[in-house]
């Protein structure tokens, strides 16, 4: 098939249909594993040997048009799509077309551009059938919407809050507080199954670790994100230089990402657990730090649900909800929360204020001091709600860490994903899942596989996990 | 100042020459530099140099009240909690072994747990340790949480002898009345408000903060507490659930190290220790767990074990490079009164070193000068 694009680019080494079928060889958007790319030197290309990642993010520069589409040339040779970053500036479907024209395979719209813009670039690019990514701020994410992936650059560098004094923030939970992405991406995920990004740049004037790379990539992945990797410059200066330990560090990243991909199954399996959230965007469900967050940091199961899909059947097996914000409902939506308490539920509903203010703030990523302190009190209220009971899983010596469950659709399998976030490994962990399930599984990036022990308890089924570095999951069958 | 109180601040100057003869003990130090080695063996013969434990625990029910101090989620630089602020799972279940060698019959766990009503078990399993594990080591194996009612129906009641510093009785758990050996299994640390932290420091946490906790009931306990004892205990703010006894004298101090120390004494009184072991092979010093700033992690490599608390902890003090009859305003009781002064006054033990056996290793070979 030939477009008219083909017609306008240059082509030094390959004839158009050469280069088709190199794009034609590139992965599905949905299995692009991006990251942020600073160079143009086909050699860098090397680096990602041994890594999942297949899609780079590279600034656009038309300046520098003939060494990227070079560059995009030899990063097809190997199946890497190349995206051209464009900012808010100029007229983007303009330089769209010149990066489609230097052979790159897509277009980021990085920041809030003006309503429609991405409609403009895409019709611009209509004949290339060039993917065209929103890479935006958390409030304009299209949730529900058609978009191929949904891409933020309003994450947050998860790990433990460390303050001025070297001691670890304690969160109102009473247990280390972690800045994680895991309550917006959830949020964002029970929407539906679109591929969602998320990244940020390093935190500028700060050493990033090889272990807080890992924790940002897990962080994401563990709820079924991709994390668009992005390095420091002096990390990227010592890769770029083949600095043994960095090489190391960036091949133990490598395995990471690679690790979430060996296991695509894990990203089909839906939330698990006896305990529903409704939470609405305008209630701060896209917020990080917020009460899908302190939830997590107790390692309650829970299952978010949009206001707006609401209905019996999110339902399902749930014998605690809360409901964030009383005051939004429709008529219709209350019903679905009576049939909720009056089939046995209990139901917790957020008196005038529950919700978060200036939610709908695009600048805001995390929960504000005053929202904090407020949140303290629903906490205590959903705390106590919660108690020691197990809605789904209850895991313990897990205070750095964070968990989520999940089931296959017959749940007749759960899988436990674990994060730590803490730079040394935590040892003696215990899992006691509602249910009964008669074998375990543990998955490591770094030790492969292998079986555990289960007992009966009280609660169900017991598992002893001796040891996670960074990331685990536990798969019971 | 009450008589009581006169003595024992007195006695230990030298003001008071015909101060009461509180009993003595010997105690045993042993050298050991890792929770790796035979821990059992170790304690074996620490408490054979005191006259075995046989005589002690044949076919008794001893209750152990661990030294479990704060979250288990808050860690000095994520190290293991035993080898930090808690004592060592390692060391707990070695003593088990011991015990259950010895003839107990029933070997209880307790502990006040942090802010929770729920199971030892499970704040067991919060620190990492293998709860399954040690309730399976030997026969008779038990746990409990001793913040609340518990596993009890009701609270006991323990008078201190003779009347009390602060309070003349506590209400604890039933797990202290219904055994017959009562152990305290403590860390050798430091403690912000009362210097040290050792044996008799450790029963602190026998008071449940369903009662002396600062979300109590007015009226009565609060069988979900989820707070520490700040407020009644160390600033007396307010008073205890009116179940329990209510304070004897609300004009006095409100300073925590005024009152913390004589509550120590008080409820060391009203519960005695019968044996007693220290945990030194790994600790922290400048403070009682990773809440306190400026702490850091030492390694004195000792254990120190006993049959008296005052005894055991003056020779625990001396190890940690301190008098053990040191004033208020003296490290390490630079801002409190002296918890072992103060024990020694209701008559537990004696302070003196001079009148105390130490086996084993001598404090001179096994001093570690948390000071230094």
């Amino acid at each position: 098939m030939k477009s008219a694009l083909w017609h306008a680019i240059s082509l030094p080494h390959y004839n158009e249909s050469m280069l088709f079928a190199l794009m034609l060889a590139l992965a599905a958007p949905a299995d692009w594993v991006p990251a942020r790319w600073t160079w143009t030197d086909p050699a860098t290309l090397d680096l990602l040997q041994g890594t999942p990642v297949n899609c780079l993010l590279l600034k656009w520069n038309s300046e520098q048009a003939q060494a990227i589409s070079t560059f995009s040339e030899r990063a097809a040779e190997r199946r890497i799509a190349t995206l051209a970053i464009i900012e808010p500036k100029g007229d983007p479907a303009d330089s769209a077309r010149q990066a489609i024209r230097a052979k790159m395979t897509g277009i980021v719209l990085e920041g809030d551009f003006p309503e429609g813009t991405a409609g403009r670039v895409r019709d611009a690019l209509a004949d290339s059938k060039a993917v065209v990514i929103e890479l935006t701020s958390r409030s304009r994410l299209k949730l529900g919407g058609p978009a191929p992936i949904l891409a933020t650059n309003q994450g947050v560098w998860a790990g433990i809050q460390v303050m001025d004094d070297g001691h670890a923030k304690a969160g109102p939970s009473g247990t280390p507080w972690i800045d994680t992405n895991t309550g917006f991406v959830r949020a964002v995920k029970a929407w539906g199954d679109t591929p969602l990004w998320i990244g940020n740049l390093p935190p500028p004037k700060a050493v990033v670790t090889g272990e807080r790379y890992l924790q940002v990539i897990c962080d994401a992945a563990m709820v079924g994100a991709r994390w668009i990797v992005a390095l420091d410059d002096d990390f990227a200066r010592r890769l770029k230089d083949k600095d043994p330990a960095t090489l190391k560090q960036w091949q133990r990243m490598g395995r990471h990402l690679q690790y979430y991909e060996d296991h695509k199954e894990w990203r089909a399996m839906r939330p698990a657990g006896k305990f529903a959230l409704v939470q609405d965007v305008s209630d701060g469900a896209l917020l990080s730090g917020g009460i899908l967050d302190m939830i997590a940091v107790k390692h309650t199961p829970v299952r978010p649900v949009p206001r707006q899909k609401l209905n019996i059947a999110a339902f399902k097996d749930v014998s605690l909800a809360v409901n964030v914000n009383g005051e939004s409902l429709t008529p219709e939506e209350k019903e679905v929360l009576r049939a909720f308490t009056r089939s046995g539920g209990t139901l917790l509903t957020g008196p005038p204020g529950w919700k978060a203010q200036n939610s709908t703030n695009a600048d805001q990523i995390t929960l504000e001091k005053q929202e904090m302190e407020r949140l303290d009190t629903i906490w205590k209220e959903v705390n106590s709600m919660i108690g020691r009971r197990n809605l789904g899983a209850r895991l313990f010596n897990v205070s750095t860490m964070l968990s989520d469950l999940m089931s296959s659709p017959d749940g007749k399998q759960v899988v436990v994903q674990l994060v730590n976030y803490a730079d040394y490994s935590v040892e003696s962990i215990a899992v006691h899942v509602l249910g009964d399930f008669k074998h375990a599984r543990l998955y490591t990036p770094e030790d492969g596989e292998r079986a555990l022990e289960v007992y009966k308890n009280e609660e169900g089924t017991g598992v002893d996990i001796d040891k996670v570095s960074v990331c685990a999951t536990l798969r019971l069958d | 100042m009450t008589r009581r109180e006169w003595l024992a601040c007195t006695a230990a100057a030298g003001i008071l020459k015909a101060a009461p003869a509180a009993p003595t003990a010997p105690v045993s130090i042993a050298k050991c530099n890792s929770y790796d080695g035979d821990l059992a063996a170790t304690l074996s013969t620490m408490y054979d140099q005191l006259g075995g434990l046989d005589r002690i625990v044949r076919n008794k029910t001893v209750t152990i009240k661990l030294n479990l101090t704060g979250s288990p989620g808050l860690r000095l630089q994520g190290k293991p909690l035993g080898v930090t602020h808690y004592t060592h799972p390692k060391l707990v279940f070695a003593m088990a072994r011991v015990l259950n060698k010895a003839g107990a019959r029933r070997i209880r766990f307790v502990e006040s747990a942090w802010a929770s009503g729920g199971p030892l078990e499970e704040y067991m399993l919060d620190a990492g340790w293998n709860a399954r594990a040690l309730l399976n080591l030997v026969p008779g194996v038990e746990m409990e949480n001793t913040n609340n009612l518990g596993k009890g129906k009701k609270y006991s009641r323990f008078k201190v002898p003779g009347g009390g510093y602060l309070y003349p009785a506590y209400d604890l758990n039933h797990a202290f009345e219904d055994t017959d050996v009562f152990m305290s299994m403590a860390k050798l640390k430091n403690h912000e408000t009362c210097g040290v932290t050792l044996s008799l420091k450790n029963c602190f946490g026998n008071s449940p903060a369903s009662i002396y906790g600062d979300d109590a009931k007015v009226d009565e306990p609060n069988e979900s507490p989820t707070s520490g004892r700040g407020a009644v205990f160390h600033a007396g703010k307010r008073g205890p659930a009116k179940s329990a006894p209510q304070e004897l004298d609300p004009t006095t101090s409100r300073h925590a190290g005024y009152r913390v120390p004589r509550i120590v004494a008080d409820l060391v009184a009203a519960r005695p220790v019968d044996i007693t072991l220290i945990d030194g092979i790994e600790s922290v010093r400048g403070g009682e767990g990773p809440w306190i700033k400026g702490i850091s992690v030492v390694q004195p490599g000792v254990l120190i074990a006993g049959t008296n608390p005052v005894t055991t902890d003056a020779v625990a003090t001396a190890v940690m490079g301190y008098d053990p009859q040191a004033q208020k305003g003296t490290k390490p009781f630079v801002t409190c009164d002296n918890t072992l002064l103060l024990a020694e006054g209701h008559g537990i033990g004696t302070t003196d070193l001079k009148r105390i056996e130490v086996v084993g290793v001598p404090i001179a070979q096994a001093l570690y000068r948390f000071e230094a």
